[in-house]
């Protein structure tokens, strides 16, 4: 944790208003490969990825899930990237950006920039993807995320992204947004080309064309995609491999099977805790970990008559036994979580640590008898058994236990099917609920202004006019220290008011195969699989 | 059906009208279940990420939002110009996954029922030509436990045994993905296209991820005509045609090949009409478990996500196929047997 602590806190210096220096271009220099040759000589074997995860489309204008993105990260560029290891955006297509106020963003391009069919890939290519994302708006696609420069009625703004030429692209955003960059490192922003991409639908997955390491030789749906190094490329991010097959399964029970079996080389999302613990033990593969940014959570109802008293829900953050969930629950997959931001991040502080400490039983009890509420409190719990994974069950029931084990609180534990669920929650059926969040980019911002503004997406009733503030503030100002110490204050105000309670960081999990090398490299809280730092011997 | 009249033109053209109706009934039940499930496409795939406005902008732009009148009467309008229309939550026209996946379903029905057949007549032939001894008895046992026994727990207990701790066969999928890749996609079958290419590395990769997924659904059915072929011999046997033929000094053997096996065989074609159903609903299990690349797999992430057009679209093609195949071993009934009046 230290060791990502000191490179975030390292790389947050100078996030704003610096230049973002690319990370080369000479095709020599990354990821410790031998050139950006992407010939057959001197390329490792072709290897096996296996994953349970979806691919919606490789249209970057229509998907917002992992499984979509994984490919569409190792197929195309965006202006910025996250190195692995770090998350401080630096160039990809971009040689540098920089604001040159917080609502105006220049980027120039790198030369000989070119698409895997050989068009080259210029300012325009930039400005038509971004455009045609806005404009296509699909209801799978994550064109929501470029809300700074969008128009006031949802469509294209002209005036959004003007390029002067052929390497230089601005964008003029609606609202001071530094968190702009980070959203250009996700694929909401990735590069297609303008000639081979529809300006108003969605392409066919045959018609994906990008500019990154890898390009698409082979997608059948459900079943297998393959990616074939892309000669064009010339840039950081050389592949090791020549050819990389992915395989798609149902079930995590598959997934650990076929890689026990051989079947394929590298295991990636989703292995349930039971089966990672089951292939520590195995001799032929190996287990490798990195940091995580997913973080599951308790959220109160403050609409129910329980939810809406706070000494309830401080008593219960002073109750809860975050190591015994991620140790009984989890069987230590996971890790405690002291903050709706996780370890790592410029400015995140273990906010519920430093004010209710461990675990309390007499300072709980205190907290409601200072507030005259009658104890035990009945309380209702909710979880979902079809979305967070078959152990939400196992950390709903640990967390009623702690709670129930002081004394001062009666749970009754309930579930619902997803879809159902979030009905459910939003309603009020339970006072308290536990939910998850995958980050759509690496900010603290992330973290905190979909869950803390006005209720939050999951609409709790939480409101509290100095958070909607402090989350303004932090969207727009430019100066890293002093958005730090305002992201620390949010996270401050959320351990006083408890809207919810943060329970665990899980890790980015991978098992390899023998002869893999380069996989642990990738496994880090962006989770982006850089298929590129991957190699297979033999 | 009148015993006076008609004529096969006549009923198979009846046969073929019932089809509108059936399709009709089954195209209204399917549409009312998946709005009576809780849920929808958008809280399914992106809930727990957006805001509750953001949610409903969503359902607006799929005309989720819509009276449910209106959207019944546009998906029966579309039905009934055989469009099916696209997914919702990946855009993919519904056309194109029955025809990207129709091939591995065929070719796991087909093997499953070849296994099911090779392993269901001789067997159900066995029991009923030793009535009451203890291979009888056995292949009963055998019978019902296949019938009774989930389709997914047969692929569970193989993809352990014979996968895992055997490492005879491949734990899922239709083939290698080196395979996959390298055999040119003409007829979306897999198995033909390795033919066609001659290419027997791919054909013996293809066999071998083919043969669990065969056996556990063939087994489901074997069990079925063991039962059948057992119960249709042991009538047989009580004919009086056979009596005759004994009386008349025909040899056992033939008395049996001849008069007892061949009559009971009859009644298995209407049978196998009959199983289309069981195969496709056990299909869509099997592959599941053994993450084989048919329809059935596409249907079971449709509905999880709620994917209403995909989930109709793929229901209404399995309900054709069902429907018009029944009605097929119905003509073919009434072709070759004149008991059956038309």
């Amino acid at each position: 944790m230290n060791r990502r602590r000191g490179l975030l806190a390292a790389a947050s210096a100078g996030v704003l208003i610096a230049s973002l220096a690319a990370c080369g271009g000479d095709g020599n220099g990354g990821d410790g490969g031998d050139g950006g040759e992407g010939g057959e000589s001197g390329l490792g074997a072709p290897w096996i990825l296996g994953t349970t995860d979806k691919v919606t489309t490789l249209d970057p204008a229509g998907a917002y899930d992992l499984g979509s993105w994984t490919l569409m990260y190792n197929m195309y560029q965006t202006l910025l990237t996250i190195p692995a290891g770090e998350n401080e955006p630096q160039g990809d297509a971009a040689e540098s950006c920089e604001y040159s106020d917080p609502q105006t963003f220049t980027c120039t391009l790198k030369d000989g920039l070119a698409f895997s069919n050989g068009n080259e890939l210029t300012s325009s290519d930039v400005k038509f993807s971004l455009e045609r994302n806005i404009a296509i708006a699909d209801p799978n696609g994550a064109s929501g995320l470029l809300a700074s420069i969008t128009a006031e009625d949802g469509g294209v703004d002209p005036d959004a992204i003007e390029t002067p030429d052929d390497k230089t692209v601005t964008f003029n955003l609606n609202r001071p947004d530094t968190t702009f960059q980070f959203v250009l490192t996700t694929n909401a922003s990735a590069i297609v080309d303008e000639d081979t991409f529809p300006e108003d639908a969605l392409a066919s997955n045959t018609e994906a064309v990008g500019s990154g390491p890898f390009s698409m030789d082979q997608y059948e749906d459900g079943q297998q995609a393959v990616l074939t190094a892309n000669p064009e490329y010339d840039g950081p991010k050389a592949p090791q491999s020549e050819r990389v097959f992915i395989s798609y399964y149902q079930q995590p029970a598959q997934l650990k099977q076929a890689v026990e079996n051989g079947d394929i080389d590298v295991a990636w999302r989703s292995l349930s805790p039971t089966d990672i613990n089951d292939l520590q033990g195995s001799d032929s593969v190996d287990v490798l970990e990195g940091e995580g940014s997913e973080i599951r959570y308790w959220t109160w109802q403050l609409g129910t008559p329980v939810g809406e008293q706070k000494a309830v829900r401080q008593a219960a953050a002073e109750l809860i036994d975050r190591q015994a969930i991620a140790e009984n629950a989890y069987a230590g997959t996971v890790d405690p979580l002291y903050s709706l931001v996780p370890p790592g991040f410029p400015g995140q502080v273990d906010a519920f640590q430093e004010k209710y400490g461990e675990t309390n039983v007499d300072e709980a009890r205190k907290i409601l008898e200072d507030a005259g509420v009658n104890t035990p409190v009945n309380l209702t719990m909710g979880y979902t058994p079809s979305h967070y994974g078959p152990n939400a069950v196992d950390e709903a029931s640990e967390f009623a236990r702690q709670l129930e084990d002081s004394d001062l609180f009666n749970v009754q534990i309930k579930s619902a099917e997803w879809t159902q669920y979030q009905d459910l929650y939003k309603e009020g059926a339970y006072d308290v609920f536990q939910l998850g969040w995958f980050p759509d980019f690496l900010d603290a911002d992330n973290y905190l202004s979909p869950f803390l503004v006005d209720g939050g997406f999951y609409a709790n009733n939480y409101s509290n006019e100095n958070v909607n503030q402090l989350v303004q503030e932090e969207q727009a100002t430019s100066d890293p220290e002093e958005r730090e110490k305002v992201i620390e204050e949010l996270q401050q105000t959320v351990a006083e008011d408890v809207p919810v309670i943060p329970s665990w960081v899980g890790k980015n999990v991978a098992v390899a195969g023998p002869g893999m090398s380069g996989v642990e490299e990738t496994l880090d809280p962006a989770f982006i699989f850089r298929l590129w730092t991957v190699s297979k011997e033999g | 059906m009148a015993a006076s009249g008609g004529s096969l033109a006549r009923y198979t053209a009846l046969r073929l009208l019932l089809i509108i109706p059936m399709v009709f009934i089954l195209s209204t039940i399917v549409f009312l279940l998946l709005r009576v499930a809780p849920g929808d496409p958008v809280s399914a795939t992106v809930g727990g990420r957006l805001s509750e406005a953001a949610l409903d902008e969503r359902r607006a732009a799929l005309g989720l939002d819509r009276p449910l009148i209106v959207q019944y009467l546009e998906y029966l309008g579309d039905v009934a110009t055989l469009n099916f229309g696209q997914t919702i939550t990946d855009n993919r026209p519904i056309i194109d996954i029955v025809q990207e996946h129709g091939g591995a379903t065929l070719t796991l029905a087909v093997a499953a029922f070849v296994v099911a057949l090779v392993l269901g007549i001789p067997l159900g032939l066995i029991a009923g030509r030793h009535r009451d001894t203890p291979g009888d008895l056995g292949i009963r046992v055998f019978g019902i436990i296949t019938y009774a026994a989930p389709v997914f727990y047969w692929g569970l207990l193989f993809q352990l045994f014979f996968a895992g701790y055997l490492g005879w066969f491949p734990v899922g999928g239709s083939a290698s993905p080196v395979t996959i890749f390298e055999v040119p996609d003409v007829t979306h079958i897999l198995l033909l296209d390795a033919i066609i290419a001659g290419n027997t590395e791919a054909i013996t990769d293809v066999l071998m991820h083919l043969v669990l997924p065969a056996l556990t659904l063939g087994l489901l059915l074997s069990g079925i005509f063991i039962r059948l072929v057992r119960v249709n011999v042991l009538q047989s046997l009580k004919g009086d045609y056979i009596e005759a033929a004994r009386a008349r000094g025909i040899r056992e053997t033939q008395v049996m090949r001849s008069h007892a096996f061949r009559n009971a065989l009859v009644p298995v074609i209407t049978v196998i009409g009959l199983q289309i159903a069981l195969l496709l609903s056990g299909a869509i299990l099997t592959e599941a478990t053994f993450n084989w690349p048919g329809i059935g797999n596409e249907l079971v992430q449709y509905i999880n996500n709620r994917d209403y057009a995909a989930v109709q679209g793929i229901i209404t093609m399995f309900a054709v196929v069902v429907v018009v195949v029944s009605i097929l071993i119905d003509i073919i009934n009434a072709v070759i047997d004149p008991r059956v009046r038309y």
